[in-house]
């Protein structure tokens, strides 16, 4: 698997190489490519003028450049520039050998344990699930993973973020799939610890944190849900918006376990999002009055309001909502909204910017593109595509904070709660 | 100039009456509907009916999403539905001495204002073809249109309260074929196109056992498997859910 995509990229090297003889089939490909991102556009842009342009005049201009190009650098070229003409994110050509490294996911359901994010060009981890094979072998917050599975991991970093078509949370996403595998299959993978040694560790992947569900076409997923309390603040996490039944239950439970409580705290770093709905049915137990909205999804011909129904027993103390760029599309509106509503203090760092569910196709010459469906206002006006929830006090995850057993940003939402710090 | 325009005014206006005067005339929408109410089993069939238990199942297909679904309906005007879709869990809904109500474990309970009351309310109507005289204030013909390939008349019924219904009624068999809406729902207003296919007989009134939605760029389909007529039903599966119960006593 991994020497095929090695052959790939040396394909395509090749092919750039020559890019001067440019086959009439691999122009045919362009052209093919050219039409389906125009038609796509065409057919599923919120906007009947996407981008309040004439969009069959843009087919007329960008058509011949396409026809015309001598390499495929230079028809891509002329793809990603019709699409700069809409000046709207989450619309991209992903070169072929980006595509493959982002949508390289994981090779099995098999997991160590570990989640990460990219501080300071490289994978850190930030926590390790107990009782996890990672926590097992001895793994911990605040470690550098220098290698994964034979992929040196600051290089991948290095390569994917220089591509701007590839988001934190893409790229924290093929980092992670790194890390993951086949059920009993292990994974070869180097650390330097606190003491910046290097440790090296055979992890076992074992079966990820949480309780199988299902969703339609989704694969299956694994969610998990935690509450506790925190002095006299409530703390609610759980990894993504699905599995209603057993999620919105236990976030209930955690509102009426919480009324006497001075805060609460949710966090929804790493939170993915998932089914929308569950946004407005969480935020109903944080208002009390009617007719409030998070947002307006905007489709073609049909603007959705994601209107806040009051639920009992609601809970009227402070909210903190912590997020980070892994925070994607439902924790973005849900977070954006309440921010907006100034029903919740946003804390940690600017989100995901996807609060829509973006389709990435492989386009017949290989490459990949990406489009929106549909736009997202949040209840103050801004689009949240693209733009992303800028929290209302920034605060950002370090490796010196993780390897102390700290959670700076947590611990700043707490003291806000506490009543101490900006109001 | 000027002359050249009337005349070509003139012109256009000759053109347009001599086609008028070609069209054959339409039925009036009170005898497409008396039509509709006859050719599905008749004012007796209806007549007779007092209850429904209706079961099947729903599904979205692009998304992958199912589920099962029950509706209870007793005359006059009384309605329950739980619709059990796979991930999402229990949606409920009812109508009750004029109050319509929702509840979900997504979203919690509500109760049904505006349109989308009034939609509820008429959807809720037992036997609501039959009784269209007491449902909608206005009922006309607006023409002729091809559904699925077969002649429909088209007739807008207007609503006592609320945004008018265009019904597309196959001219050959009399049956509804097609229904084009404005759905209410608390997200806002959403156009929908309803399409009827698969008319069965169940307890002697024929009904449409599949019926295809398109709102808001999502389709899903119900299939009514089967529909049990005048069964007893309890009075407690009409009652008001609890937190309905305690919403109405804080509104007061």
């Amino acid at each position: 698997m991994r020497s095929c995509r090695r052959q790939g990229l040396c394909l395509i090297i090749f092919s750039v190489s020559l890019h001067a003889q440019l086959t009439p089939a691999d122009r045919q490909l362009n052209l093919d490519s050219f039409e389906k991102v125009w038609t796509t556009i065409r057919d599923t842009h919120w906007e009947r003028n996407p981008g309040g342009l004439d969009w069959l005049a843009i087919h007329q201009e960008f058509q011949p450049k396409v026809a015309g190009a001598e390499s495929l650098d230079e028809a891509r070229a002329a793809m990603r520039e019709m699409l700069s003409r809409l000046h709207q994110s989450h619309f991209a050509i992903l070169s072929a050998t980006v595509y493959d490294s982002v949508q390289d996911g994981a090779e099995g359901p098999g997991s160590s344990g570990i989640d990460l994010r990219v501080l300071n060009g490289h994978a850190i981890v930030t926590s390790v699930d107990a009782g996890s094979p990672a926590d097992r072998a001895g793994v911990r917050a605040g470690w550098i993973i220098v290698n994964a599975n034979g992929t040196d991991l600051d290089g991948t970093i290095k390569q994917l973020s220089a591509d701007s078509g590839v988001s934190e949370l893409a790229l924290t996403r093929a980092l992670l799939a790194r890390l993951s595998g086949p059920l009993g299959g292990t994974i070869p993978a180097s650390f330097l610890d606190g003491s910046n040694v290097t440790v090296h560790i055979k992890l076992n992947l074992g079966s990820p944190r949480g309780t199988p569900a299902t969703f339609g076409n989704l694969p299956l997923q694994h969610v998990w849900f935690e509450s506790r309390k925190i002095d006299r603040a409530g703390y609610i996490r759980f990894n993504m918006f699905l599995d209603v039944a057993r999620t919105m239950d236990a976030f209930g439970k955690a509102i009426s376990a919480c009324q006497e409580c001075d805060g609460l705290i949710i966090d929804l770093r790493g939170n993915p999002g998932g089914l929308g709905a569950m946004a407005m049915g969480m935020a109903g137990y944080l208002v009390d009055k009617p007719g409030l909205r998070l947002g307006t999804m905007y489709m073609r011909d049909t603007p959705l309001s994601f209107v806040i129904n009051p639920r009992q027993p609601g809970f009227t103390g402070r909210v903190a909502v912590l997020i980070d760029a892994e925070s994607a599309s439902t924790s973005e509106i849900f977070a954006g909204g309440l921010k907006d509503l100034k029903r919740a203090r946003v804390f940690g760092t600017r989100s995901a910017a996807a609060a829509l569910p973006s389709i990435i196709d492989r386009l017949p010459n290989g490459d990949g593109f990406q489009y929106a469906v549909a736009n997202y206002i949040s209840e103050g006006g801004k689009p949240l595509d693209g733009v992303g929830v800028q929290p209302d006090v920034e605060v950002r995850l370090t490796r010196e904070a993780l390897l102390a057993g700290r959670d700076p940003v947590a611990d700043a939402a707490l003291e806000w709660i506490r009543g101490k710090g900006t109001p | 100039m000027n002359r050249r325009l009337v005349l070509s005014i003139f012109c256009s206006a000759a053109f347009t009456v001599s086609i008028r005067a070609a069209e054959p005339e339409l039925p009036t929408a009170e005898s497409v509907l008396d039509r509709y109410v006859e050719v599905t089993g008749g004012k007796a069939a209806y007549e007779k009916r007092k209850t429904e238990i209706a079961t099947g199942k729903l599904e979205f297909p692009a998304a992958g999403v199912k589920g099962a679904i029950v509706q209870y309906s007793a005359e006059p005007d009384k309605y329950y539905s739980s619709l059990d879709l796979d991930g999402i869990g229990k949606v409920e809904m009812g109508v009750i001495d004029g109050v319509a109500w929702e509840k979900s474990a997504l979203l919690g309970a509500r109760i049904k204002q505006g349109d989308e009351k009034a939609q509820a309310l008429r959807e809720a109507h037992m036997n609501a073809s039959y009784h269209w005289r007491d449902l909608y204030a206005k009922v006309e013909t607006a023409g002729v249109e091809t559904v699925n390939g077969e002649e429909c008349y088209k007739v807008v019924l207007t609503p006592k309260e609320g945004k008018p219904e265009t019904m597309f009624f196959e001219k050959k068999s009399g049956l509804m074929r097609k229904t084009t809406l404005t759905a209410a729902s608390p997200m806002g207003d959403v156009s929908a196109d309803v399409t009827a296919v698969e008319y069965k007989d169940f307890g002697g009134v024929l009904v449409a056992s599949k019926v295809t939605q398109k709102a808001a760029g999502q389709e899903f389909t119900t299939t009514i498997e089967n529909i049990k007529v005048n069964e007893p039903i309890p009075a407690e599966r009409f009652e008001l859910p609890a937190e309905v119960k305690a919403l109405l006593t804080k509104a007061k």
